[in-house]
């Protein structure tokens, strides 16, 4: 197998980074998440993290995206331009977690008639390299939400990682581009691959979505969502959740149109015209979460709405999380009639 | 600090079994992984799930505003700084001081269940260790109750290791550009997620500023502009209501040392207008300094 020493690390991610944005796991301070390398940040490159605190979806779904600009003149009106990024990026890696955290946000974005070209422009311009997780961590469960963290689904590249050495597996057309890129820096080797560890913390979700179509009502939500506080953590820090709200910045005579994450947590996202709020309350808000992830997400796209990741297991400021809500909602007995 | 989990578990059991109160609010471990979380129980029976421990760190104060509307009396275990927060409400009429059964608890210092987390996680980059004190009790000058009806453990000494407002003498220090240049870098972090407003017992506010959306007085999108009008805004809120609780600075997932812009509003205050710590004591018809009007008031500011 092609391969590289984890020494030469940095001149492999020069080399990439020479043509193409290339997006690394980055310690920001008390944080991680993926920025964009470069030599003067080396020190921050943190590839022995097991996950960024803050998940790469950003770079396919930014938090705050500008999508036209307009102008207004007497009764004139200008619009000028979009601002979809069309450039070339590489997600350097990429853990199963997250490639899976993808995969659910084409299923959105992509593959269910409307195509979003904001989204798509920034999907297709990206290459994935994929790693290993040989260690999961305390906190993940992916295994459990049907991820393989050995796995090659969503990766262009796969790096299969021992202790000196980094196999280098291209698996499409993208990876074999960059493969060709990298030729000189690459020699071949053989690997022996190490197993990983697989995840200590599991949860079981089967025939969960099936139940859940009964539990609308189920007075576990309001036990469930006593301590949940509405503010918007879990689903900023989540891989895969995509709610996002189109807002306007008006400076008078001109301004532009922007998307921005949105979240279900909050009073104003269920808000309607008129002033009517089906979600009310905040067991309605935190009920509407889990189901969307655990039963909608499932029956209209076949996979759950969470990849396992377990970021949202140490951010919740009440220890609420995707874990603790799956359990109890196991335990719960349904009325069959 | 000998183990006050017994304790806990009596009083919550009899207040509930002899009708005092309709809820308790405390403490439990967690099923699923043994932590500590904030716990409400109705009957007394419950009460053997309720702890006290050194990861007692969330205020369940602000816990309360989910029963403002209701008639229901409530049991609550407070450490010093919990117990301010219910002078909060009290004070700014959110929760009356009649409803309430206040179980204070000496606070020995709590350690940062989320921060041990976050450094087994492997999610965070630097992250302080288990054996450390939490760092919102690192400057805690009230660590026992200020406002009970019963009291639990001894009394204990202020913890404050550093010089009360080094953090905030050393930001003064800076020129006026390096000083916006560190809060534009800080605030940048921000990912509007709200926690810090919706963790703290001074934003109590039903309908806040923040969500209103005709008109918009903050911008939606996480730009510096944006994002430094929503801090400057909730500092100036709570200003002179902050009873320096620290959790906003806990919960914020981008740890963002929040806690400065609060502290350096408690110096100003205090100075301006007091002496004055908020949430120190519950007299009838008090309010905060910004709250209230006096003809000494300084205002050099009026020209």
């Amino acid at each position: 197998m092609k391969s590289f020493a984890k020494s030469a690390i940095t001149v492999v991610l020069d080399r990439l980074a020479e043509q193409t944005r290339t997006y690394v796991p980055m310690r920001d301070g008390v944080t991680s998440n993926f920025s964009p390398w470069s030599e003067r940040r080396a020190s921050d490159l943190a590839l022995n993290s097991l996950n960024t605190t803050f998940s790469p979806k950003g770079i396919v779904f930014p938090q705050t995206e500008r999508l036209y600009d307009f102008a207004v003149d007497g009764q004139r009106a200008d619009i000028s331009g979009t601002h979809a990024e069309t450039g070339e990026n590489i997600l350097f890696g990429a853990r199963a977690c997250d490639r899976k955290a993808f995969a659910a946000l084409d299923q959105v974005f992509l593959r269910r008639g409307y195509v979003d070209t904001n989204y798509k422009a920034r999907r297709d311009g990206l290459t994935v390299i994929g790693r290993d997780c040989l260690q999961p961590g305390p906190f993940c469960f992916c295994d459990s939400m049907g991820v393989d963290p050995m796995g090659a689904d969503g990766a262009d590249v796969l790096l299969h990682e021992t202790t000196e050495e980094f196999g280098w597996e291209p698996l499409t057309e993208k990876g074999q581009a960059l493969t060709l890129r990298l030729n000189d820096l690459l020699t071949e080797k053989e690997l022996i691959r190490p197993e990983s560890a697989g995840c200590r913390l599991e949860v079981n979700v089967a025939g969960l979505p099936e139940k859940l179509r009964g539990m609308f009502d189920s007075p576990v939500w309001d036990e469930l969502s006593t301590f949940c506080m509405n503010c918007g953590v879990c689903t900023y820090i989540c891989p895969v959740c995509h709610c996002f709200d189109i807002q306007v910045m008006n400076n008078g005579s001109s301004g532009c149109r922007f998307r921005c994450w949105d979240s279900c947590m909050y009073p104003e996202y269920n808000l309607m015209a008129g002033g009517h709020n089906p979600r009310e309350g905040k067991r309605d808000r935190f009920r509407n979460r889990f189901l969307h992830k655990l039963e909608f997400f499932q029956e209209r796209y076949g996979s759950f709405g969470c990849s396992g990741c377990g970021r949202c297991l140490v951010t919740c400021p009440h220890s609420l999380n995707m874990v603790l809500v799956i359990n109890r909602l196991g335990e719960v007995k349904v009325d069959a009639s | 600090m000998g183990d006050l989990t017994p304790e806990v578990q009596r009083i919550a059991g009899n207040l509930l079994s002899q009708g005092q109160v309709d809820l308790v609010l405390g403490w439990a471990k967690a099923p699923s992984n043994g932590q500590s979380v904030p716990a409400c129980i109705r009957q007394a029976e419950q009460a053997g799930r309720l702890i006290f421990d050194q990861y007692c760190i969330h205020n369940l104060a602000t816990g309360l505003l989910d029963h403002r509307d209701s008639s229901e009396r409530i049991g609550i275990f407070v450490k010093g700084c919990d117990s301010r927060g219910i002078v909060r409400l009290a004070e700014d009429g959110q929760f009356p001081r009649e409803r309430l059964y206040i179980v204070g608890i000496c606070c020995p210092g709590m350690k940062d269940q989320a921060a041990c987390d976050r450094a087994a996680s492997g999610l965070f980059g630097e992250t302080a260790g288990d054996s450390e004190l939490a760092g919102k009790c690192r400057q805690c000058a009230h660590p026992n109750p200020v406002i009970y009806d019963e009291l639990l453990g001894d009394q204990q000494p202020p913890f404050l290791n550093d010089v009360r407002f080094s953090d905030v003498q050393r930001i003064e220090a800076m020129g006026i550009g390096e000083r916006g240049e560190f809060f534009s870098q800080i605030f940048s972090k921000c990912i509007r997620c709200y926690a810090c407003r919706n963790i703290c017992v001074a934003c109590n506010c039903r309908q806040c500023i923040f969500d209103e959306t005709r008109p918009q007085w903050v911008g939606r999108s996480t730009s510096a502009a944006d994002n430094m009008m929503y801090h400057a805004f909730r500092a100036m809120h709570v200003a002179g209501r902050c009873v320096e609780c620290g959790e906003c600075e806990r919960v914020c997932p981008a740890g963002l040392p929040l806690m400065l812009l609060n502290r350096k509003l408690i110096k100003d205050i205090d100075q301006l207008f007091g002496p004055y710590e908020a949430g120190l004591s519950l007299e009838e018809g008090a309010r905060p300094p910004l709250s209230s009007y006096r003809v000494e008031d300084p205002d050099p500011f009026v020209r």
